[in-house]
């Protein structure tokens, strides 16, 4: 889902300032600690959710079932719910340190049992379609800055803020309609499918066209208007001009001087919408039951299913913290300008 | 005759510029074009208790068929209770349309007020508020709001705080990063010499100066707010009012319907295309506003 | 186990990657189409796959904790129990007990179970296998998570040789040959330290088909037990396909990717008709839905609870509610007709026990009479239409409805709309299941959706409109429904269970539901159809629980999957009590019919997008046209 943040070139640069005065490893050090802060704020902001949302959890276990009030009491013991707060709190951060994220109320098992499983099917259907998104929005952004105001320019552009402008899950559902009975439209694999890996990884990859193709179109937008406006900034630079007055052909311009200029913006624009990536596989997976952490998370909201729900908070804003940490450190590794300051 | 007081001089040159600037407007076809569709939307949307009968919302008076295709009495066909989607489509832009605005100025509001005292003040306060701002940036927004919206009550007045309550910091970046600049120009300083405090240098010099940034920033907004509160609805968490649909709660009542199975597109299009629409209409306008006032990025 | 998982990930990142493009650009076609031919190749091949779709995900496949729909579906097809409910009509018959009798007192009951049962794994099954299990229960309370309520009254436990056990019990206890209990199997279960642990695969069982795969959030495989002492089933294998999305499932039924798949609406059950190769079975369910009407809650110790609107103690109120809800209207809108009309509480499938309201007692609706009902009762009009109650305030009552529930969707605003009419505001409030029953449960709610499945035995949806069943001051502890707290009611209750004469105990039971209805505290919405389909082409049928509008899936036992007949293996069996089988009796199903076209609709949906795309597209062009004219510098 492209939900938030704006297409406008302006809003989508949002480049790390380039450190002022220290060294790399003050810089690199002070955005660890960042990281850090954010990751407890996180975990704070997990633990209070968990309790702010109101409910009997223990009455919900047992809703549809008789129940005497001694099984009852014996399940909140269990659970550790007749604890005061901060006692509660301790808990929760003791067993944090040691991985233990609770356990599922409504599937009995450990809340991280239950993220690891999902894990690996968020990781391929983003990590796809943030790969294939990239790739197609550098072509296209490169293609339309040099070509700009050409017809492709024109077309690609409009036809990126379209996509853009369409909510995920309509886009979704419009694919599910138009290419009914063309691919699997739901789950990870075909439960007959040899268990070879060649046959399994094929299935997946079947199974994972339609949501990677709705991921990809409403993603790979931004990538292409950044890196449009961002080459079209670096064609007006100086150098380019100096290099075209030594000669150079024009294709040669672009690709050994403006094209590796106006990358480093757009990929740490990958690192930094990593999150909204996420959001937009929390509707994705949603449309295509795709078993990963986002229909995990929405699962976990429909049913109240807290220490589920905080184990999801946690873990994905926690994953996106540490790529974003990742995204400044590399950025300053690999800009020649701030690392040369 | 006496001279122009310096207020008055202040805003005729503020006329003037306005003048310009919608001169320059004026001169973007597309921008045009987005402004004549939010118009044209926005006048719909009003006129609706006007030009069409409320009570065709009400499923008991409805008297069509189950999700029957479109004809001659409904252009666009019925819902599964039997009302028109066309009157549905059109009632709905009336709380798209409300939370995308209202939802933006929230967002922008405490953006704004955010990113001015980041950049204002000193180092510590600016510290604080931009970890915050960046917690915030960074954390899959949509989950936040999920989230937010789960706790309370439904409703728009929820989708509105939960939509404004996480799509704030881009504009609180925006407008410290436009506050910086502004305060490092000299009449700030003038300013500040002669005795002005931070509430006459913030809202005499820094808003002013910032305000048509956040103009916008605004318009960019709204678009991703509609966005945001179809999903939301889609998920689940809109206003459940059957008087008072949204294009999101419509889609939703498509989906949870099988309109997609049952191949109903008169169900299916309508709502999505709207939101297609409207928003495309705000980033037109937002990007011919944006070359407007940044030079840089004019195109014409 | 774990580096072999992100082995496997990498690799299809990359397969993927190669791949993705591909089918995704336009120009490959060819890539898609192959996969559907290696489908037909794998099925022709032995051995046989039922695979049947569900939406509802598997909690646990732990015996003594799952307690969801799916996964009690699952497990009782896994591991066989004292008794069952038979084919025909849902009555106890034996099942790894031959017979069983009981003292006098009915205190204890006698078990003899039947020689030579064997688990999958070839081991005996024994009385002490069950002596195991219950005492298990009895001492373990991780292991009364699901079925607890069964063993409450147990005095103790003994199996004193192989085929026979002896349950004592504290009360005498109607249940008794309804245990609800899954057996497991002693060598296996207690060298577990933690009982609550998920289960290792293959698990060893003693259903028609054992557990030997399960892969959370996506499917559940089960294979044919040989040892099933009812014989091994026609069907090789059985696979639990989960859909989160009903349509994806009904599409998925239309591909061939599965074989069955129930809890269809009727929108997706309407649009299956035109598929030549789907049978659609339309089968009476055991569930009943209702309004709740708070009637003034409170603890089992009667201190008033929660924040209902006081209004509603008014029974004339309720009255008036209740016939200005029609339910007619509610059975063609919101089922499309696959229902059945309001009437008793107990649902109709259940014919002996099951009543209908006959003259007086019957709520005609009418807006008409539900108004002068009100306003001869004195709720005066207010300003905007709406009433006000007898201190002067306006009568708003909230709906608690739950979020994503087809009935309750659709029908949260027609209630609204005719109250409305009647002068009462309604406001509907979608919230999570879970919400729903807290907020119930705490009597925080003015009306509420709520709805239950019967038991072929009355006795436990009678038992929630007792007081007793009221919950305690933490509003935890009970199970309560309406919060209706009648002494003449708990009479009947308590008469009923000491009633073993059948006849006499309907007869109480049908004043019951009169009580019921008179009091008006749940307006009973009607019964929904269970809505089934298969694909002829792989299955030729299964039998149906009750054999007459039974359904196949979520049965009270373990027939419609163990009956499984493939297409062209013969007539679909029925099972007799004494645990034959006769051939022939051709399952009752509705057939195929009516031939529309759907796909129209979603070619023409497919150029609209198109052309919007287009359009917009073209928009940017105008715009870039005047750009380049500009551009120059």
């Amino acid at each position: 889902m492209s939900d938030i943040i704006t297409p406008t070139e302006d809003a989508l640069v949002e480049v790390p300032p380039p450190a002022r005065g220290g060294g790399t490893l003050r810089y690199v050090l002070t955005k660890i600690g960042g990281g850090l802060v954010s990751l407890a704020l996180v975990i704070v902001l997990g633990f209070l959710l968990f309790r702010v949302l109101p409910g009997d959890v223990v009455q919900s276990m047992f809703r549809g079932r008789p129940a005497t009030p001694e099984l009852m009491a014996e399940a909140e013991a269990r659970l550790g719910l007749n604890k005061p707060l901060y006692e509660q709190f301790l808990d929760y951060l003791w067993r944090l340190l040691h991985g233990d994220l609770g356990e599922s109320y409504v599937f009995n098992v450990p809340v991280t049992d239950k993220i690891l499983e999902r894990l690996w099917p968020t990781v391929l259907l983003v990590g796809v379609a943030t790969l294939i998104a990239v790739g197609l929005g550098l072509w296209l952004g490169t293609r339309s800055a040099w070509r700009r105001g050409s017809r492709f320019d024109r077309i690609s552009t409009g036809v990126a803020l379209t996509l853009w402008s369409t909510p995920t899950f309509w886009l979704g559902m419009l694919l599910l309609a138009a290419t009914s009975g063309l691919f699997p439209t739901a789950g990870l694999v075909y439960s007959d499918t040899p268990p070879d890996f060649l046959s399994q990884a094929l299935d997946v990859a079947h199974h994972m066209v339609l949501p990677t193709v709705t991921l990809v179109a409403v993603i790979y937008a931004q990538y292409q208007l950044v890196m449009r406006s961002s080459l079209l900034e670096e064609m007006d630079a100086d150098y380019l001009t100096t290099a075209r007055a030594k000669g150079l052909r024009d294709d040669q311009v672009r690709r050994r001087h403006a094209v590796p200029n106006a990358l480093l913006p757009t990929v740490t624009l990958v690192f930094l919408h990593l999150g909204m990536v996420i959001a937009g596989a929390v509707t994705t997976e949603t449309v295509f039951s795709w078993p990963g952490l986002g229909l995990l998370t929405y699962d976990a909201l429909r049913v109240r299913d807290l220490p589920l729900l905080q184990g999801t908070i946690v873990v994905l804003a926690g994953a996106v913290i540490i790529m974003n940490v990742l995204a400044d450190v590399l950025y300053r590794v690999l800009d020649p300008r701030v690392r040369a300051s | 005759m006496t001279a122009p007081s310096p207020r008055a001089l202040a805003w005729r040159r503020r006329g003037a510029a306005f003048a310009a600037g919608w001169r320059q407007f004026a001169s973007q076809r597309s921008g045009l074009v987005g402004l004549g569709l939010l118009v044209v939307i926005v006048l719909l949307a009003i006129l609706a208790p006007v030009i069409t009968d409320q009570g065709g919302l009400d499923v008991t008076e409805a008297t069509g068929g189950t999700m029957a295709p479109p004809d001659g009495e409904y252009p666009l066909g019925t819902d599964r209770s039997g009302r028109s989607v066309l009157l549905l489509t059109l009632w709905s832009s009336r709380v798209s349309l409300l939370v995308g605005f209202v939802a933006t100025l929230l967002s922008i509001a405490i953006g704004t007020v955010i990113g001015i005292l980041a950049a204002h003040y000193g180092r510590w306060v600016s510290a604080g508020l931009m970890r915050v701002t960046d917690f915030f940036l960074v954390i899959p927004s949509l989950v936040l709001a999920i989230a937010l919206s789960t706790v309370m009550e439904r409703g728009i007045g929820t989708i509105i705080l939960a939509i404004g309550l996480t799509s704030w910091p881009s504009a609180a970046r925006l407008v410290r990063a436009q506050t910086l600049t502004i305060e490092a120009r000299p009449y700030i300083e003038r300013s500040k010499a002669l005795g002005g405090g931070h509430l006459h240098v913030i809202t005499k010099h820094v808003l002013p100066a910032v305000l048509p940034l956040v103009f916008v920033n605004t318009t960019l907004a709204v678009g991703s707010a509609i966005v945001a509160e179809s999903t939301l609805s889609f998920l689940g968490l809109g206003d459940p009012d059957p008087m008072r649909p949204s294009w999101g709660t419509m889609l939703r009542s498509a989906w949870l319907d099988s309109a997609v199975l049952a191949g109903a597109w008169w169900y299916l299009l309508p709502p999505g295309i709207a939101i297609a629409i409207v928003v495309l209409a705000f980033t037109m306008c937002g990007r011919a506003l944006e070359a407007v006032l940044n030079p840089r990025l004019r195109e014409g | 186990m774990r580096s072999r998982r992100v082995a496997l990930g990498i690799a299809l990142l990359v397969s993927a990657l190669v791949t993705g493009p591909l089918v995704a650009s336009p120009g490959a076609v060819a890539a898609p189409e192959a996969a559907p031919n290696a489908k037909i190749e794998r099925a022709n091949q032995a051995p046989t796959i039922l695979k049947v779709g569900v939406t509802q995900e598997v909690d646990s496949l732990n015996p003594f904790i799952s307690i969801t729909r799916t996964g009690t579906d699952i497990l009782r097809t896994a591991f066989d129990f004292l008794t069952v409910y038979n084919q025909e009509e849902q009555k106890p018959i034996g099942s790894l007990a031959e017979s069983w009798e009981t003292s006098e007192d009915k205190l204890t009951w006698t078990f003899t179970i039947r020689p030579d049962l064997r688990w999958s794994d070839g081991e005996p099954l024994t009385a002490k296998d069950v002596a195991w299990t219950f005492n298990k229960m009895l001492t373990d309370e991780v292991a009364r998570t699901a079925n607890g309520s069964y063993v409450a009254q147990f005095e103790s436990v003994d199996a004193p040789d192989e085929t026979t056990l002896v349950v004592k019990t504290k009360v005498p206890q109607a249940t008794m040959t309804s245990l609800d209990i899954p057996i497991v199997p002693e060598h296996i279960w207690s060298k577990m330290s933690d009982i609550s642990a998920a289960p290792e695969y293959p698990m060893v069982g003693s259903g028609p088909y054992i557990i030997t795969e399960f892969k959370e959030a996506q499917f559940t495989k089960m294979v044919a037990n040989n040892n099933f002492w009812r014989g091994k089933p026609k069907v090789d294998e059985l696979h639990f396909i989960y859909y989160r999305n009903a349509d994806a499932a009904v599409t998925a039924l239309q591909n061939g990717e599965i074989d069955l798949v129930n809890k269809l609406t009727p929108q997706q059950f309407d649009s299956l008709k035109s598929d030549p190769n789907i049978v659609l079975n339309q089968a009476q369910n055991r569930r009943f839905d209702e309004i709740l009407i708070n009637p003034g809650a409170a603890t089992a110790d009667g201190t008033p609870i929660g924040d209902g609107n006081p209004a509603l103690k008014d029974i004339k109120l309720r009255e008036a509610i209740a016939t200005a809800i029609d339910t007619k209207t509610l059975v063609e809108r919101v089922w499309s007709g696959y229902g059945e009309e309001a009437a008793g509480y107990i649902p109709p499938m259940f014919k002996d026990f099951a009543w209908s309201p006959s003259g007086d007692q019957k709520r005609e609706f009418s807006l008409e009479k539900a108004n002068a009902m009100l306003d001869e009762a004195g709720y005066r009009k207010g300003p905007d239409n709406v009433r006000l109650d007898k201190e002067g305030k306006p009568l708003n009552l909230r709906l608690l409805a739950h979020a994503e529930r087809t009935i309750d969707e659709v029908a949260g605003p027609f209630i609204k709309g005719w109250l409305a009419d009647v002068g009462i505001n309604v406001t509907v409030q979608p919230v999570s299941d879970t919400q729903v029953n807290e907020a119930t449960t705490r009597g925080e709610f003015d009306l509420a959706f709520s709805g239950w499945s019967a038991n072929p035995d009355p006795d436990y949806v009678l038992s929630l409109q007792t007081c007793a069943n009221r919950p305690n001051a933490q509003g935890t502890g009970g199970t309560p429904d309406s919060f209706l707290c009648d002494e003449e009611y708990d009479a009947l209750y308590t008469q009923q269970l000491q009633e073993f004469d059948r006849a006499k105990r309907i007869e109480i039971v049908k004043q019951m539901q009169e009580m019921l209805n008179e009091k008006a505290t749940l307006v009973i919405l009607g019964y929904e159809n269970a809505l089934e389909a298969y694909r002829k082409d792989s299955f030729e049928g299964f039998p149906l629980q009750p054999r007459e509008n039974g359904v196949i899936m979520n049965q009270q036992g373990y027939w419609g999957y163990y009956g499984a007949t493939p297409a062209g293996e013969g007539p679909v069996p029925q099972f007799n009590d004494d645990g034959t089988i006769t051939d022939g009796g051709d399952a009752q199903t509705s057939d195929a019919a009516a031939e529309e076209d759907s796909n129209t609709g979603l070619v023409l949906a497919i150029v609209g997008g198109v052309i919007v795309v287009l359009l917009v597209g073209g928009l940017f062009v105008a715009r870039g046209r005047r750009k380049t004219a500009e551009d120059r510098e």
